[in-house]
C-alpha cells in the first residue's frame, strides 16, 4: 500500500494529540474524529442503492414565519425547500434529538462519576473483554482508558451536534441526500455517545460485564410488593436510581422499601440490584401511574409523561424531578433543607425538582415511608370494573383517537356484560397514551377498568449484561462460516407496536431456529412478557450466551452500542481488520460480510430513529413495525432494478452480483407474520459460504411456506448462486423451479466490498489487509 | 368543508384533500376508465368480516369483477392460497408504493406502469402514509383510490367515513355489480 | 412432499423428555441396536424402497423402548468404501431434522426418541421415517444413484446381522489408523474461512485434520465429490519434496494459487519456517515456549492464562488472519493423535504443557508414548519458571536431550 505523505493541518495535529496517535496499538486510519463531509462518499454510495423513500407526515412546513408553506405537488417553500428535503431535514432533527439524548445522558453520568471517582478512574470491562470500546475506537481513533478519555470523546460528539444542528436552520442544506448523509453522521455519533454512557455506567456503577449468566429478575406490576412503600423510577438515567438503592442499603431500609422502575431506568436499576422490580416498558407507564400504587415517583429524563405531576395529583402520589431536562415548572428545592422538603411533600402534597441525587434519594425514601401507610393502594375488582364499564355507550370516539386504532368501546361494552376476553386482547395492544380516556364524552375511566384486563402474572427477564465478550465473538466465527448460525438479530426499540406479544413471538421463533438474538430497551422487556412452554419466558428457555439460539438482554437503550460494537468486533477480532479511525472499512465489512439484522418493531421515539439510522450507516438493515412509516423515511431498494455490483477484492474486478443482499436498509412490515418471513432474507450476505447460504435460505423458505401458503418465495432465485446454496430439505423443489425459469449459476463473490465502486480515499487493500 | 378522517391520526395537514366518492356507479366508472389499474390488498382483509363474509372475499370479488391484477401485501397470500387463488404479485405495501412512484416501472404485468392504484385493507395509518408517498411523488402519472371504510385525505378518490359496516359492505356489493354490468 | 412432521435443520437437538416420550428405539435400555451404511451394486438395490422387518409403530406401546437396526444400502459409480462413514453419519443429521424425532450417537449406540406430538400429527409407520431418509439422501447427493433402506425391529434378526456391522466398523477404524498421507495421491483444500482470512487455505490430509476440527480427509473427499466447484476441493498431492517436514508440490501449488500470492510453500508437519496458516476458527493453538525450547497447546474453551501468561483469546489474536506464524499453529485437536503432528519438530515428545481437560481427553495417546507424567497441566505450574523446574523434576525427554529429530 503506497504511503501518502502529506502535510498535516493544525486541526489534524490537534486531533492526533487528542487520540494519542503516537501510541501504536493500531495504525491511525483515514478518518479520526470525522466531521460532516468526511464519510459523505460512503453515505452517498449507500443511498444510491437504498434510496430514501419519503412518506410526508405533513404537506406543509411550519418552521419559520414565512410559513405555513404548502410543499405538495412539487411546490417549493419560501426558502426554496421541496417536500423531500423538508422530510430529510426533520429526520436529521430527529436523529439529532436522539444523539443528544444519549450524549447528554452519557455526559451527565460522566460528570457524576468523575465527581465521585476522578477522571483517572480506569476502564476495565472484565477479563473477557479487551476490545472495550469498538464504536469509540473506530469512529474517533482513541482507545479510552479512563473516564477522562470518555469525556474527550463526548465533547467531540457535542461539537458535531452543534454543526449538524446548524444545517437545519432556515436556508441551509438544499439536497435531501445531503440531509440524509448528515442524519447518518449524527446517528453514527449516537452510537458513540451510547457507548460512552454505557461504559461509564458499567465502570462507575459496577454493572455486570464479561458475564453472560446475569441474574433472572422479576418483571410485571404484580411483582411489586404493595405492602411496602413503593418508589417508582421512570426514565433512563441511573444516577439517581443507584443512589436511592445505596441510601436504602446504608440505612438498612432495603428490605422495607420497594424500588420499581419503568422503561430503561428499570433495566439499569436491575443491573445494579437484582431485587429491583421492572414494571414494564413505556407502554405501561400511564397505566401504572394511574393505579396509584407508587407512593413516590422519581423522574429523570426521556420518555416520561410530561404531565407527571398532574397525573400524580390525581392519585395522590408525589413526584420528584431529578434532572434539569424535565422540571415541569416545579419549585427547585435542590438547595433546601431536606426535612423541609419532606414535610411539604408529605403534608402539602407538593412535588419538587431536586437536582442533587443524594438529596433526591433521601427525600424519596423518607417521603415514601411516611405516606405509604396513609395511602390506599388497591386494584379494582371485576365487579367494580363492570359497573364502571356500564357508562360506555360505544360512541366510537376512543377508536378515532387511538394511535393503535383499537376500538376500546367494544372491549369496554363486552366487559360490561361480564366478558373479559376482548379487553384483555386490547390491553396487549394498548400503547399507553391516554387519548381514549381524554376524549370519552361519558368520562369512562378506561385505564382504571384496564386494571382487570392486565395480567397478574410476573415474568422473568435477565439483567442487562453489557457488551458481547471478545471470547464469544471468537467462538461464533466457525459456526457462522460453517452455517450453523444463520444470523445475528437485534430486537430493539420502543413499545409502539401492533401487539406486545409480537416481540416475544419473533424472539422465540428465531431463538429456536438458532439465530443469536440480542435485545435492548423496551423491546427486551416486551419480549419477556409472554410465557411459553412450562410457563417460561424466552430468557428462561434459551441460554444467555452470544451463541446459536442464545437470547441476550444486552441492557438499556444506551446498550445498543454494544450491538453495533459486536458487529465491529467481528470485523476486527475475527477478520483481523484494523478499526482505528477506520469507520468506512468497518462499515463496508459489516455491510458486505456480517449477516445481522435489527428489528425495531415498536420504534416510536427520536432516539429509536438515530439508533436505527446509526445501524444503517454501519451497514446493518433494520426492519420496523407499521407505525414507523410515520418516521417519514425509509431506505429501500428495488431488487430487480438496482445496482448490485460489488468489487471482488480477491480478483480485483467489478462483478454484477445481481443479489439484493441485504434487500433494504430501513424497511416497514405491516404484520408480524410477514416480518418473520423477511428477517431471514435480510441476514443474507454476498460472502455466505454454501453452508451458510443454505441455512439462511432454509429459514426463509420454511417461514415463507408457513405464512404465505406454501410454495417458494418469488425472489428465491436471486439468492441462489450455485446448486450448493439450495437448502437440503427443499433441494428437489427448488431445482425444479430453477429449471422452469431457466436459472443460470453464477460464481460467488469471495471478498465482496463496495470499495472501488465509488469515489473514496480508501484503497482496496484496506479491506483485505 | 373538510372531512376529518375516522382515525384522527390521519387528519390532513395540508391543502389538497381527496375527493369523496359516495356513488358506487361513479366509483365503478373511475375504475373502468383506468387503462392499467392495480388493486393492493392489505393484511386487515384477513381480519375483518362484513356481514359474515371475509373482507378478503369482497376484495377478490372486486378484482374479478373488474379484471384487475392484485398485489398481495404482508401475508395476505397465505389466506389467498387457502381460498384457491394467487396474487399477481407479492410486495409489501411500502415496496409496491416504491415501485409505483417510478414512472418508468413496467408494472405488475410488465405492460407499463399503472395509472390507478386502489388500496383495500391496509391498516389505516400505514395506508395514509403510503398514499402520501404517491400524492407527493407520483402525482404526475398515477391516481390513487381507496375502497376502505374510512376517509383518506391523501388519496385522489376516497370513500366517506361509513358509520356502519353494513353500509360499507353494501357500497362494495353495489360497486361489484356495477363493475360487472358495465364490462 | 407432504410428511406428517416438518423437516429442517431448525429441529436438530430437540430433546424429548420423559413425559413427552411416545416411542424409543435403541438407547441404553435396549441391548442390541445399530445403524449401518453398506455399499452395493446397482442390481442389488430397488431404488427408494423402504422395507420394515418386524413390528411397526402401530404395534408398539407408548413409552416403550424397542431394538432397531437402520440399514442404508447405496450404489453409485462415484461411491466407494471410504465414503460409507460419511454417509452413515448422515443418519444422525437427517433423523434430527425431523420435527418430533430426536437422534443421538451412531453405530451400535444409536438412540432415537419420538415425541408424542408425532402421534398426534398422525405418524403410524416407520416407513415414513425411511422415506424421509431416502428423500434427504437423494436430495443432497447426486453421487448416490440408488438407495434402499431397511428398518429392522425384529430382535433376532438384528442380533443375527450385528456381526456384519461390527466387522464393518472395525474395518473402517483400521483404515483410519493405517491410512496415511503417503498412501493417497489426493489431499483436500478448504477455503470456507476465506471471508475472514483471505489468505488462508486449509490442507487436509489423512494425517492432518482441518484446523476447525470439523473436516477430516474422508469428509473432504465426500464434500469435493458432492460439490466439486465448491469451497472444498481436491488437491493432487504431487511430488513429496520433504517427507520429514511434510512439503508436497501439490500443496505448495495450491498455496500459490489461493493465498492471494502471499505464500507458496507450506510444511504440513512443522511449526517452523513454513507453518500451516491459521484462520480464526481453529480448535486449539500450538505455541512455542522459548524458555524451554518446546511446545504447549491450549484449546478454545480454556478460560484462564496459559503457562506463558497469555489467554487463548489473546494468542488467537496474534495467530489468526490467515498468516503463517512461526511457532504458532492454529490446529484441530485431533492432530494430537496424528503420527505426523509436528513430527519435524519432535512431535508430542516436544510437548510440555497442556490444559488438564485436553490431557485427559487424549490420555491413551499420551500414555502410549510414555509421556503421561512428563507433561505439565495448569494445576501443576503457573508460569514458565515453575514449568522449567517441574520439567526438570519429571525428567521430560526433550529437556533431557533424549529426543532425536527425524531427518
Amino acid at each position: 500500500m503506497a504511503e501518502v505523505v502529506k502535510e498535516l493541518t493544525r486541526k489534524e495535529k490537534e486531533i492526533r494529540e487528542l487520540i494519542r496517535a503516537e501510541i501504536p496499538w493500531e495504525p491511525v486510519g483515514p478518518t479520526p474524529m470525522p466531521e460532516i463531509a468526511d464519510l459523505r462518499s460512503w453515505d452517498m454510495r449507500l443511498l444510491k442503492t437504498y434510496k430514501p423513500w419519503y412518506a410526508p407526515f405533513c404537506d406543509l412546513c411550519c418552521l419559520c414565519t414565512y410559513g405555513k408553506c404548502d410543499l405538495s405537488q412539487g411546490r417549493r417553500g419560501a426558502c426554496g425547500l421541496d417536500i423531500a428535503t423538508q422530510q430529510a431535514r426533520i429526520i436529521l432533527l430527529a436523529c439529532l434529538m436522539g444523539c443528544s439524548a444519549h450524549a447528554a445522558h452519557g455526559g451527565h453520568i460522566l460528570e457524576h462519576l468523575i465527581e465521585k471517582y476522578g477522571a483517572d478512574k480506569k476502564i476495565d470491562m472484565g477479563t473477557y473483554i479487551e476490545l472495550e470500546a469498538p464504536n469509540i475506537r473506530t469512529v474517533t481513533g482513541l482507545k479510552p482508558e479512563t473516564l477522562g478519555d470518555l469525556k474527550t470523546v463526548i465533547e467531540y460528539v457535542y461539537k458535531e451536534i452543534t454543526h449538524l444542528l446548524d444545517s437545519t436552520h432556515f436556508g441551509q442544506e438544499g439536497s435531501y441526500l445531503d440531509y440524509e448523509s448528515k442524519a447518518l453522521h449524527a446517528s453514527m455519533l449516537d452510537h458513540v455517545g451510547m457507548e460512552v454512557a454505557d461504559i461509564a455506567q458499567i465502570v462507575g456503577f459496577n454493572f455486570p460485564t464479561s458475564v453472560a449468566d446475569t441474574p433472572l429478575v422479576d418483571m410485571g406490576w404484580a411483582s411489586v410488593d404493595e405492602s411496602k412503600p413503593v418508589i417508582l423510577l421512570v426514565g433512563h438515567n441511573p444516577a439517581t436510581s443507584t443512589t436511592i438503592i445505596d441510601y436504602l442499603r446504608e440505612n438498612d431500609l432495603y428490605d422495607k422499601v420497594e424500588v420499581a422502575g419503568i422503561c430503561c431506568t428499570a433495566l439499569e436499576t436491575t443491573r445494579y440490584s437484582d431485587r429491583a422490580k421492572i414494571v414494564g416498558p413505556l407502554s405501561r407507564q400511564l397505566f401504572y401511574v394511574r393505579t396509584g400504587i407508587a407512593d413516590v415517583i422519581v423522574t429523570d429524563e426521556q420518555c416520561i409523561r410530561t404531565d407527571m405531576p398532574i397525573e400524580a395529583d390525581n392519585v395522590d402520589s408525589r413526584v420528584i424531578a431529578t434532572l434539569d431536562k424535565a422540571m415541569y415548572g416545579l419549585e427547585d428545592a435542590t438547595d433546601w433543607d431536606t426535612e423541609e422538603i419532606v414535610k411539604q411533600m408529605v403534608e402539602d402534597k407538593k412535588h419538587f425538582a431536586i437536582l442533587n441525587t443524594k438529596k433526591a434519594a433521601e427525600v424519596a425514601a423518607k417521603v415514601a415511608l411516611k405516606i405509604a401507610p396513609q395511602r390506599k393502594k388497591r386494584w379494582i375488582t371485576e365487579e367494580e370494573a363492570i359497573e364502571l364499564a356500564k357508562k360506555c355507550t360505544n360512541c366510537g370516539i376512543c377508536e378515532r383517537v387511538c394511535p393503535n386504532l383499537i376500538n376500546i368501546g367494544d372491549g369496554i361494552t363486552e366487559l360490561a356484560k361480564g366478558s373479559f376476553d376482548l379487553i384483555k386482547e386490547q390491553f396487549n395492544q394498548c400503547i399507553g397514551c391516554g387519548k381514549c380516556e381524554q376524549e370519552c364524552p361519558n368520562k369512562v375511566p378506561i385505564f382504571k377498568i384496564m386494571q382487570v384486563a392486565a395480567s397478574k402474572e410476573t415474568w422473568k427477564i435477565r439483567a442487562g449484561r453489557g457488551p458481547v465478550m471478545d471470547t464469544e465473538i471468537r467462538n461464533v466465527g466457525a459456526p457462522i462460516t460453517l452455517g450453523t448460525i444463520p444470523g445475528v438479530l437485534a430486537f430493539v426499540g420502543c413499545s409502539n407496536y401492533p401487539d406486545i406479544d409480537d416481540v416475544a413471538d419473533m424472539v422465540y421463533e428465531f431463538a429456536r431456529r438458532k439465530y443469536i438474538v440480542t435485545l435492548t430497551g423496551c423491546a427486551a422487556m416486551a419480549a419477556g412478557m409472554k410465557k411459553f412452554e412450562n410457563g417460561k419466558t424466552v430468557y428462561e428457555l434459551f441460554p444467555p450466551e452470544f451463541d446459536a439460539g442464545g437470547v441476550l438482554n444486552v441492557g438499556s437503550c444506551v446498550s445498543n452500542a454494544h450491538i453495533s460494537g459486536a458487529a465491529i468486533k467481528i470485523a476486527n477480532i475475527f477478520a483481523a481488520l484494523p478499526l482505528r479511525a477506520n469507520y468506512e472499512v468497518m462499515a463496508d465489512y459489516v455491510f458486505n460480510r456480517v449477516g445481522a439484522c435489527g428489528v425495531a418493531w415498536g420504534a416510536m421515539s427520536q432516539k429509536a430513529a438515530s439508533i436505527g439510522t446509526g445501524f444503517n450507516r454501519l451497514g446493518i438493515p433494520v426492519l420496523l413495525g407499521p407505525h414507523s412509516s410515520k418516521y417519514r423515511r425509509l431506505y429501500l431498494s428495488r431488487k430487480e432494478e438496482d445496482d448490485w455490483t460489488v468489487m471482488d477484492a480477491r480478483k480485483r474486478e467489478i462483478v454484477d452480483s445481481g443479489e439484493p443482499s441485504p434487500e433494504h436498509l430501513a424497511y416497514v412490515c405491516e404484520t408480524k407474520e410477514k416480518a418473520m418471513v423477511m428477517i431471514p432474507k435480510l441476514c443474507i450476505r454476498k460472502n455466505d459460504t454454501p453452508q451458510g447460504r443454505s441455512i439462511k435460505l432454509n429459514h426463509y423458505i420454511s417461514l415463507y411456506k408457513k405464512y404465505m401458503g406454501g410454495g417458494l418465495p418469488e425472489d428465491v432465485h436471486l439468492f441462489i448462486r450455485r446448486d450448493a446454496d439450495i437448502p437440503l430439505v427443499y433441494k428437489k423443489e427448488v431445482r425444479a423451479y430453477l429449471k422452469e425459469i431457466d436459472w443460470q449459476p453464477k460464481e460467488p463473490v469471495g471478498l465482496p466490498t463496495l470499495i472501488g465502486t465509488y469515489p473514496t480515499k480508501v484503497p482496496l487493500d484496506a479491506v483485505i489487509h | 368543508m373538510a372531512v376529518v378522517p375516522f382515525h384522527r391520526v390521519n387528519v390532513l395537514t395540508g391543502i389538497k384533500a381527496s375527493r369523496i366518492i359516495e356513488d358506487p356507479v361513479q366509483c365503478a366508472d373511475l375504475i373502468l376508465k383506468a387503462r392499467r389499474p392495480l388493486l393492493v390488498l392489505g393484511a386487515k382483509l384477513i381480519e375483518w368480516s362484513v356481514d359474515g363474509k371475509l373482507a378478503l372475499e369482497y376484495a377478490l370479488d372486486i378484482a374479478r369483477a373488474a379484471r384487475i391484477p392484485a398485489c398481495g401485501t404482508a401475508h395476505v397470500k397465505g389466506k389467498m392460497v387457502e381460498l384457491g387463488v394467487s396474487p399477481d404479485s407479492v410486495y409489501d405495501v411500502v415496496e409496491i408504493v416504491n415501485a409505483l412512484k417510478d414512472p418508468d416501472w413496467r408494472g405488475v404485468k410488465k405492460e407499463g406502469n399503472h395509472d390507478l392504484v386502489i388500496f383495500l385493507g391496509v391498516r389505516s395509518d400505514l395506508e395514509e402514509q403510503c398514499l402520501s408517498v404517491l400524492k407527493h411523488f407520483a402525482y404526475k402519472h398515477l391516481r390513487t383510490m381507496t375502497l376502505d371504510k374510512y376517509y383518506f385525505p391523501h388519496a385522489n378518490y376516497s370513500l366517506p367515513n361509513f358509520k356502519k359496516d353494513e353500509q360499507w359492505g353494501g357500497f362494495l356489493e353495489e360497486l361489484m355489480a356495477n363493475l360487472r354490468k358495465e364490462r | 412432499m407432504e410428511w406428517h412432521s416438518d423437516i429442517g435443520p431448525q429441529y436438530e437437538g430437540e430433546v424429548v423428555r420423559k413425559e413427552d416420550l411416545w416411542i424409543e428405539f435403541g438407547g441404553p435400555k435396549v441391548a442390541r441396536k445399530f445403524e449401518l451404511c453398506r455399499l452395493k451394486s446397482p442390481e442389488q438395490i430397488e431404488h427408494e424402497k423402504v422395507e420394515i422387518i418386524g413390528k411397526d409403530i402401530n404395534e408398539m406401546e407408548e413409552g416403550g423402548s424397542y431394538p432397531i437396526a437402520i440399514i442404508v444400502d447405496v450404489a453409485g459409480e462415484q461411491l466407494d468404501e471410504d465414503a460409507l462413514p460419511v454417509l452413515e453419519r448422515r443418519i444422525h443429521m437427517f433423523a434430527s431434522y425431523i420435527e418430533d424425532w430426536y437422534h443421538m450417537n451412531q453405530r451400535a449406540d444409536t438412540w432415537i426418541r419420538v415425541n408424542k406430538t408425532a402421534a398426534k400429527k398422525g405418524w403410524t409407520t416407520l416407513k415414513e421415517f425411511g422415506e424421509i431418509l431416502n428423500f434427504l439422501y437423494t436430495s443432497e447427493m447426486d453421487i448416490i444413484e440408488k438407495i434402499q433402506i431397511t428398518l429392522i425391529t425384529d430382535p433376532d434378526l438384528i442380533e443375527k446381522l450385528y456381526p456384519e456391522a461390527k466387522a464393518a466398523y472395525a474395518a473402517r477404524d483400521q483404515r483410519v489408523l493405517t491410512l496415511h498421507d503417503e498412501d493417497v495421491d489426493t489431499f483436500y483444500g478448504c477455503v470456507l474461512c476465506q471471508s475472514f482470512a483471505p489468505t488462508h487455505v486449509s490442507i487436509i490430509s489423512p494425517d492432518r485434520i482441518g484446523n476447525c476440527g470439523a473436516i477430516n480427509w474422508f469428509d473432504g473427499r465426500a464434500a469435493a465429490k458432492i460439490d466439486p466447484e465448491g469451497p472444498i476441493f481436491a488437491i493432487p498431492r504431487g511430488d513429496l519434496i520433504d517427507p520429514t517436514k511434510g512439503e508436497y508440490a501439490g500443496a505448495n501449488q495450491v498455496e500459490r494459487e489461493r493465498s492471494l500470492g502471499t505464500y507458496d510453500r507450506v510444511y504440513l508437519y512443522s511449526a517452523f519456517e513454513h507453518p500451516h496458516t491459521s484462520c480464526g476458527c481453529f480448535e486449539a493453538i500450538v505455541f512455542y515456549i522459548p524458555e524451554v525450547d518446546a511446545f504447549g497447546i491450549v484449546h478454545r474453551a480454556f478460560k484462564g492464562k496459559t503457562v506463558i501468561g497469555e489467554t487463548f483469546s489473546h494468542m488467537a489474536g496474534e495467530t489468526s488472519g490467515g498468516r503463517q506464524v512461526e511457532g504458532r499453529l492454529g490446529t484441530g485437536l485431533e492432530q494430537i493423535r496424528s503420527p505426523k503432528f509436528i513430527q519435524a519438530d519432535g512431535g508430542l515428545h516436544r510437548m510440555v504443557w497442556m490444559p488438564k481437560e485436553i490431557k485427559e481427553r487424549y490420555r491413551e495417546t499420551i500414555e502410549a508414548k510414555g509421556l503421561w507424567d512428563k507433561i505439565a497441566i495448569e494445576e501443576d505450574v503457573a508460569d514458565v519458571d515453575q514449568l522449567l523446574k517441574w520439567l526438570d523434576e519429571h525428567q521430560h525427554p526433550w529437556l533431557m536431550g533424549q529426543v532425536e529429530l527425524p531427518t
